[in-house]
């Protein structure tokens, strides 16, 4: 009885030491989602949070020299500017929903380390009009002759 | 252990299951759209039949718009014979589908119409502004207007019956003049 | 006609499967072996169809057949040859196909292995089997059916989606769909054990080696999935914790201590309850995984969603869980076990708490998948549970694993005196702590890295130390060295081939810590001509080419890279393929023992006069794939038949 004791408290000290990392483990890295409108009405600065919304037509800037992109996120109610440094993934563009994770600086707009677009099965691209820009762009690149 | 309590085991399996049904209720495919609440843009374009067709004619009714095309399958295959079915059934209550094709050639359009024997309105964005104006990115895309213009629900995907008579009898029960 | 035939075979098999399942639970429970036999040819006929519906639908593929919706909406006429074949198992009608397949032919393999040697368990498993087929067959017939008209015909089909034209995702779902399916089996033996009773030791030595085969393939599928994510996806990295890759992660989890748990029911009779509950579990987590990955229920970037067929599998799952637990509930009595541990310091009691560990990550990756659905049912709130947390609470139980992997093996059974302990960990123990010091003094700062490397060296020299003691003893009765080091492999094949598992897993381990701890990346825009450098290496932009292929074309990137000499042209890449929203991005890469340099093409301009990439030299990640060779060379040696074992 005595050994089947030593084995349960063993037991029990296991699961409440499982118990406790897991609770700090999330509690320390879980990410909330919020949209533009929710974030602008409570801010807090440093939190990571995953922001959802629109990229506004012609907020867009890229600089490929510095590495510097910032845009403008919008939900039909709000808007946040970001900044973010590096290449956007493919399928980021303006008029399109993104996903970000990062957090609010304290000087007025989001600093994003992960943009996030998500790949649809069902869907299918514009057709044509992709393809003709792609086109033109191959027809360029091959006529420099390389 | 006594009898009865060993029966607690399978029960135990019972509140993660339901944790897990849970999920189905909160569809992460919900995209919600920033134009989801605003005005629908306007837009004034031509039927394959050569008719006018603009959003502003149908003021008043619940319109259904819908962005396709004939290159999109399966899904632009699967929901047409759906809207098809509901725009016969919605007519005559002041419901209207209106079917968009988007980057399409006019006698694919022509051949799908024909081929699946639609009888809605159906124009031909051939400029592109319109499904630009609409944030289209992909097809099949359908959005339900209310009778006030305002776009309230946009759906990504094939429409199925039961999304499309749910959306439209909820919009339909609102009352409220344009 | 084609879709016509597809599916009328499916129906067959089902009905075929259904009447089998019940033809051998009714002939096992009444004992009319006519029965048994009678559902031993609807396996066979099951087996049968199923092999040609899947031939079908390749033949479909190959041919272009557009009016079955399923080959057009995964390929067009540019697919090349290779990928319309492997491409049948693309999407999920078609995984789910697979799936099938392979029950089917691990259902033929149970009959022709078990058919004779296990006259009471035998019946039962059948049933089961033929009952999680029927399930599965079911899902085929009404939720993803792979034969469906098209109508009208298109002149061309979609395509493939891109990303599945390689070759590490064509074998990817294979393996690991054979890993899944691969648990079926000793899990129909638990249920077997279960409702017959008879749950002492013959079901678990039954389905010994199916645990071995399931669990290699898992693992296999895995380490190419990680394989597959490092050098297509573009993000350097291999594993993030997406919820569908956790999804096969837990399997495995538990899988892995499944296997170490047998063990001890093989010496001592103990833990019978705790080795019916893994299998139960391990099985279940396989299903839960195919419903993660296909239900849409947790957002992620895998999930491809489809309707009915969420339902079928929580449906089903919950029957699955419902009905084992129930069995065990209703076998309880007997199920306690009868021996006790002995004492802490013992084999058993290592490989207790191999298993709690396995079992206490497995409940921490589920706990983090489903904790956005928690959160949100019960606070309304969305979160997000992202690499930190499972990275957090893992690594401590995955270090401490390790550990123990040193220490299980060599521990006595039942009770560990201090001469044994000192005998076999002095020196691993010394050993470790100079190698630790070592690392310190080489410049290593991280505690986690330094404690990793002790932990490593303290395994490998356990490992090397009885290898080494029981080829000597060998050696002095008069053997010479190769055939003694060959004998002894031979001959304890199960033991050894888990020492070289466990060196596959060493190096793993060491892969992994050295990509988390020493790896450095960058990302510039260069201009023709220009430069740029990272951890001694520097890479200079030539240009860019269009090239065109037969569905897609591709602006190629040349980079010229040098380290002091030049070391050759890396040439990433953007597809772009007519049927996709976006380009999908092709990875060049330089592999390496030390290092590998890690090339992306980002934004260009279109004149090809700049270009943006981003440079990753990532360290000693490809001692993830030596240890997945190694690990299958362990797995081999520990499947092989036994030999006749005498001393």
């Amino acid at each position: 009885m005595n050994r089947r004791r030593k084995f349960i408290v063993g037991g029990i000290v296991i699961a409440g030491a499982l118990g406790y990392m897991i609770y700090a483990g999330v509690t320390q890295s879980a990410v909330y989602f919020v949209t533009p409108a929710e974030l602008r009405a409570a801010p807090v600065p440093g939190k990571a949070y995953r922001l959802g919304g629109m990229v506004v037509p012609g907020s867009l800037k890229w600089e490929p020299r510095s590495l510097d992109l910032s845009f403008t996120l919008s939900d039909g109610t709000a808007t946040v500017p970001v900044r973010h440094k590096g290449t956007p993934p493919d399928l980021f563009a303006e008029g399109r929903g993104a996903v970000l994770e990062g957090s609010w600086t304290g000087d007025g707009y989001f600093k994003a380390s992960l943009i996030m677009a998500k790949h649809s099965e069902e869907y299918k691209a514009p057709h044509d009009a992709s393809q003709a820009g792609y086109r033109e762009l191959f027809k360029t690149l091959r006529g420099d002759g390389q | 252990m006594k009898r009865p309590w060993r029966w607690l085991i399978p029960l135990a399996a019972v509140p993660v299951l339901a944790l897990l049904a849970y999920g189905f209720r909160v569809s992460p495919r919900d995209i919600p759209s920033p134009l989801v609440g605003r005005p629908a843009p306007a837009f004034a374009l031509a039927t394959l039949e050569g008719a006018p067709l603009s959003l502003a004619s149908h003021r008043g009714k619940v319109v259904v718009l819908n962005f396709w095309a004939s290159w999109c399958y399966p899904a632009c295959y699967e929901e047409a014979p759906v809207l098809e079915r509901n725009w016969r059934g919605y007519r005559d209550r002041g419901v209207v589908v209106v079917g968009v094709d988007i980057q399409d050639k006019r006698e694919a359009a022509q051949k799908f119409v024909g081929d699946l024997g639609l009888t809605f309105p159906i124009a031909q964005d051939l400029k592109g502004t319109v499904s630009v104006d609409y944030g289209v990115y992909g097809v099949p895309e359908t959005f339900f207007l209310d009778r006030q213009g305002r776009i309230r629900v946009k759906h990504v995907g094939a429409v199925t019956d039961d999304v499309f008579r749910a959306t439209v009898d909820r919009l339909l029960a609102e009352a409220g003049s344009p | 006609m084609t879709a016509d035939l597809g599916y009328g075979m499916t129906l067959v098999a089902l009905g075929l499967a259904v009447y089998g399942g019940v033809a051998a639970g009714v002939g096992a429970r009444t004992g009319r072996l006519a029965l048994v036999e009678s559902a031993q040819h609807a396996a066979l006929g099951v087996f049968v169809l199923v092999t040609s519906c899947f031939a079908l639908l390749t033949y479909a593929f190959l041919t272009f057949d557009f009016s079955v919706r399923y080959v057009a909406t995964n390929t067009n006429l540019g697919t090349p040859f290779y990928y319309r074949i492997t491409g049948v198992w693309g999407a999920l009608e078609g995984s789910i196909i697979l799936w099938t397949w392979m029950l089917t032919l691990y259902t033929i393999i149970l009959i022709v292995r078990h058919r004779v040697g296990a006259r009471e368990l035998y019946p039962w498993a059948l049933a089961t089997m033929l009952g999680i087929l029927a399930f599965f067959l079911l899902v085929m017939t009404v939720a993803a059916p792979p034969f469906q008209h098209q109508f009208p015909v298109p002149a061309d089909g979609r395509g493939l989606n891109p990303l599945l034209e390689d070759t590490g995702m064509i074998t990817h779902p294979v393996a690991l769909y054979l890993g899944f399916t691969g648990f079926t089996v000793p899990f129909a033996f638990a249920m077997a054990a279960l409702i017959t009773g008879r749950i002492g030791d013959t079901w678990l030595v039954l389905t010994r080696r199916w645990t071995i085969v399931a669990w290699y393939f898992l693992s296999l599928g895995l380490l190419i999935g990680g394989w597959w994510s490092y050098h297509v996806l573009g993000w350097g990295g291999y594993w993030a914790w997406d919820p569908v890759e956790n999804a096969a992660f837990m399997p495995w989890l538990t899988g892995t201590a499944f296997l170490h748990s047998v063990m001890i029911q093989e010496r001592r009779r103990m833990l019978r309850l705790w080795n019916i509950s893994l299998v139960i579990l391990t099985f279940s987590l396989t299903l839960f995984g195919t419903f993660l990955t296909r239900s849409g229920v947790i957002a992620s970037v895998h999930a491809f969603t489809q309707g009915s067929i969420g339902v079928l599998f929580l449906s089903f799952l919950a029957l699955v869980v419902l009905t084992a637990l129930g069995l065990v509930a209703w076998r309880w009595e007997v199920l306690r076990s009868e021996g006790e541990l002995d004492s802490v310091v013992s084999r058993e009691s290592a490989f207790l708490l191999n298993n709690v560990l396995l079992v206490a990550a497995a409940f921490t990756v589920f706990f983090g998948t489903v904790f956005p659905l928690l959160s949100e049912a019960v606070r309304g709130v969305k979160v997000s549970v992202g690499a930190p947390f499972f990275n957090q609470v893992n690594v401590p139980l995955f270090l401490s694993l390790v550990f123990m992997m040193g220490v299980g093996p060599l521990l006595a059974w039942r009770r560990a005196s201090l001469e044994n302990l000192k005998r076999n960990f002095l020196w691993p123990i010394a050993l470790g702590i100079v190698a630790a010091a070592a690392a310190f003094a080489l410049g290593v700062r991280s505690l986690l890295a330094a404690l990793t490397f002790a932990t490593t060296v303290f395994v490998a020299v356990t490992i090397g130390l009885d290898f080494t003691r029981a080829t000597r003893a060998r050696l002095r009765l008069g053997e010479s060295l190769l055939p003694a080091m060959g004998g002894l492999l031979l001959r304890h094949n199960r033991r050894y081939g888990g020492f070289v598992v466990h060196l596959g897993i060493l190096l793993i381990v060491l892969g992994v810590m050295g990509s988390h701890a020493w790896s450095v990346q960058t990302e510039t825009t260069l201009h023709r001509g220009e430069t740029a450098e990272l951890a001694g290496y520097r890479f200079r932009f030539d240009g860019l080419t269009a090239v065109e292929e037969s569905n897609h074309f591709k602006v190629v990137g040349a980079f010229t890279v040098s380290n002091g000499r030049v070391l050759g042209v890396l040439r990433p890449a953007k597809k772009f393929y007519p049927q996709e929203q976006a380009p999908i991005a092709y990875v060049d890469y330089r592999l390496g023992l030390r290092e590998d340099l890690y090339l992306v093409l980002g934004d260009f301009a279109r004149d090809g006069s700049q270009a943006t990439i981003k440079v990753q030299v990532n360290r000693l990640v490809s001692w993830i794939w030596i240890g997945g060779v190694v690990l299958t060379l362990g797995a081999l040696l520990a499947i092989l038949p036994d030999r006749h074992k005498s001393a």
